[in-house]
């Protein structure tokens, strides 16, 4: 031991030199933490957060680069996520006071940040002429209005949709038209489980989406401003058929679609089908080797779809140093042209006209979609969309797990119902 | 050692920490060597001021601002309000939480001891000398040193999926369950296997432990007539005692804290939360989607000091029940 204390000196005085190295640079890297800051010159750095893969990733930057050249005096930082992922990371950044200065958003969040005061009113900036809400489709403008405040701008439109394998429904002799009833629905299930050995949906019982669309066919919706708009016992009707649909091979086995998560279901070849949003086509056709198209959602009374416009918006936050450059960079995203050129359907049908334009699609896929979303439009099947109240979010995530459990035999029908009742009152605090 | 002791405080108190039964008598000191003494003590303090910089800025203020927010209902974005014991109630009652605490008791009780079992058995095996015994020890630890990465989880995932390579080895054999990270009975199953594969850590222990077993004690054994099992059950495992004991505590704490490799092979980015149905939402999962996804920061903090008694009572049974199991040999 004696003969090692010079050695231990040395080494403590190196940990301890270190530890001040380490110390002293943390120092700096917290100096340069607010990095949306200004520099001398007038250059204005804002972030810029959104959810997406990898494909997404490739086109924003590009639409980036070509903002930055319109505009050298301000700079954009990203920063994507997988969707579960940006909303928790997005929670810990606003609560610390630090969100980015502008971020994709969607309308289960917007009373939810509203309520907890994250979220900047553009309409000042649209006063002051940075932002134009001039040219948006079907009143899209509209959409981001919560309680007279404007707090998103649409950049894309979107509907939900039943998205299916092509070849399947064919070789089935299923063709769904405009207006076909639930009856027909059901049936079709049952001549492709039969005919092409393939369950025909993916697990429709669990998409919050698809059963407001349901409920709004029947004269309700899912939320009300400030709770749930359907009873217990509506729950319980959409489950048992769910059950019962499960036990005769109709939707696909859970057990199979909870492990190719992420993936879709239909694109592992699980399923037929699914309900889900019209843009969701063109990330189905780089995961799965089948041709996919989209197929009318079902009626009630064979007239009414309960279909409204959903959307991607951009917004920001009410912490940004920046308010003028945020307008700016908005305004640019969804009026530009070229970046609708780059963006294509990937984010929805863009939500101006100008835009709407300047991209027409050549491949069948993109070809499909804009023409699904005019056969809407024609069909006059769009109403106005219903409110998501504050707490939103955590129903649908509920939503989703308990019908899972659900399909897994984990749960009785009564008391999955019962459990979302219970999970939902906590979460809208009503 | 007995110089150095008088000259260096700090390090006499460092001596008597690690060595508790070897507690040397306090010397009267001179006065210059009490100036001096204080003056390395300064020192000492001084080069621990990081450290204590540290400690107070990175644990001990974030422990006692947990402890409060247990109290209260804590949005992170609204100031904490002050709720009592509800936090408690609330989690007692919710069956999503009686579910991770069985998902997580059941975990512990049948993965530990199966992983310990399987260190004891290797080091047994790699105790012994034998040609490339040095490469087997690093095959053996290899996956406890990359076990613990996030890579690992996802690999694991794969592996045991819906007709992926361990799917497909059943069905050879007639059994046909469509993957393991599917079913809430089985996803577990998958877990328990992952953290025994990462044996690595007990076993290196272990080893050191067999090598402290005095080799007369088995001579003398030998020409007693005893066989292989009756070595081990009465040498072996009393002399190693101390060590298993030390695995024991360290290994069932540590699977009191699975969290990564539930929340990746249950679901991770993409997926829900934690595996299909709740199968794998341990305490620690369910702790996270109460905090990050449903923003619920008091309840989330009750909970973790709900985990820290119930591991605290853990451990304390286990030093308890020690007396009737571990023999340390008087004046080692």
């Amino acid at each position: 031991m004696q003969q090692n204390r010079n050695v231990e000196r040395r080494t403590v005085l190196k940990a301890a030199g270190a530890s001040l190295a380490v110390a002293g640079l943390g120092a700096t890297a917290t100096a340069c933490g607010g990095d949306s800051g200004s520099s001398g010159d007038g250059t204005v750095t804002i972030r810029y957060a959104w959810w997406g893969a990898e494909d997404r990733a490739e086109r924003i930057k590009k639409t980036i680069a070509l903002f930055e050249k319109k505009y050298p005096k301000i700079k954009v930082k990203t920063d994507f996520q997988v969707y579960p992922d940006f909303w928790k990371k997005f929670n810990t950044q606003a609560s610390g006071g630090n969100p980015p200065d502008v971020f994709q958003n969607a309308i289960g969040f917007l009373r939810k940040y509203d309520a907890k005061n994250v979220l900047l009113d553009l309409s000042a900036q649209v006063e002051a002429g940075n932002l134009s809400l001039d040219g948006f489709r079907a009143g899209l403008e509209k959409f981001g209005e919560v309680d007279g405040k404007l707090l998103g701008i649409p950049v894309g439109s979107n509907s939900m949709a039943l998205v299916i394998d092509k070849p399947v429904y064919t070789k089935s002799g299923v063709k769904p038209e405009q207006g076909w009833t639930w009856d027909d629905f059901d049936a079709a299930m049952k001549k492709i489980r039969d005919k092409a050995g393939r369950a025909g949906d993916s697990g429709m019982y669990g998409v919050m989406y698809l059963y407001d669309l349901y409920l709004r066919q029947n004269g309700k919706a899912f939320f009300t401003e400030d709770g749930l708009g359907f009873t217990e016992s509506d729950l319980k009707q959409w489950w048992t058929k769910a059950e019962k649909g499960i036990k005769e091979g109709i939707y696909a086995d859970p057990k199979k679609v909870a492990q190719t998560k992420p993936k879709s279901a239909v694109a592992a070849e699980l399923a037929a089908g699914e309900f889900t949003w019209d843009n969701f086509t063109v990330r189905y056709t780089s995961e799965g080797k089948s041709e996919y198209g989209l197929a009318p959602i079902p009626t009630t009374d064979g007239k009414k779809t309960g279909q409204y416009l959903g959307s991607l918006m951009l917004s920001a936050s009410k912490r940004t140093q920046h308010p003028k450059e945020v307008a700016q960079f908005i305004n640019f995203m969804v009026h530009e042209p070229e970046v609708a050129e780059i963006m294509g359907y990937d984010r929805g049908v863009p939500a101006t006209q100008a835009q709407y334009d300047a991209f027409k699609p050549t491949d069948p896929v993109n070809k499909a979609i804009a023409e699904y979303e005019e056969s809407l439009v024609k069909a006059g099947v769009l109403e106005p969309i219903t409110p998501h109240p504050n707490g939103a979010d955590i129903c649908e995530s509920a939503f989703m797990r308990i019908a899972e459990e659900l399909a897994l035999g984990k749960r009785s029908v009564d008391d999955a119902v019962k459990q979302f009742f219970t999970e939902s009152k906590t979460a809208l605090g009503s | 050692m007995g110089t150095a002791v008088t000259h260096a405080p700090a390090m006499e108190d460092l001596t008597k920490d690690s060595e508790p039964r070897q507690r040397p008598a306090k010397s009267p000191r001179p006065a210059a060597l009490k100036r001096r003494g204080r003056r390395e003590t300064l020192a000492g303090y001084l080069f621990m001021s990081p450290w204590i910089a540290g400690f107070l800025l990175l644990t001990a203020g974030p422990m006692i601002a947990s402890l409060y927010f247990a109290f209260t209902d804590y949005n992170l974005f609204d100031a904490p309000k002050w709720i009592g014991l509800d936090n408690f109630s609330e989690m007692f009652d919710d069956p999503r939480w009686q579910n991770s605490v069985k998902v997580t008791l059941w975990y512990v009780a049948v993965g530990t001891p199966i992983k310990l079992i399987a260190a004891l058995g290797v080091a047994l095996l790699l105790a012994q000398k034998r040609r490339g015994q040095a490469f087997y020890r690093a095959a053996f630890y290899a996956p406890s040193l990359i076990g613990a990465s996030v890579s690992i989880a996802i690999v694991w995932k794969a592996i045991f999926s819906d007709d992926a390579i361990v799917d497909r080895t059943q069905k050879l054999f007639g059994i046909d369950v469509g993957g393991w990270t599917g079913d809430p009975d089985l996803i577990i199953y998958s877990l328990v296997a992952l953290t025994v594969w990462q044996f690595g850590a007990p076993m290196v222990i272990f080893l050191a432990g067999l090598k402290q077993v005095p080799r007369e004690l088995y001579e003398a054994a030998e020409v007693d007539g005893a066989g292989t099992l009756r070595r081990f059950w009465n040498i072996t495992l009393p002399m190693i005692s101390p060590v298993l004991f030390f695995n024991v505590l360290l290994e069932t704490i540590h699977s009191f804290q699975i969290f990564s490799s539930a929340y990746i092979v249950g679901g991770g980015a993409g997926g829900s939360a934690c595996g299909p149905a709740d199968g794998s939402m341990v305490y620690t999962c369910y702790l996270y989607v109460q905090g990050f996804e449903n923003s619920r920061m008091g309840l989330a903090s009750a909970m973790a000091w709900v985990l820290l008694v119930g591991v605290a009572l853990v451990t304390a049974v286990l030093f308890w029940s020690q007396k009737r199991w571990v023999h340390y040999e008087e004046g080692a």
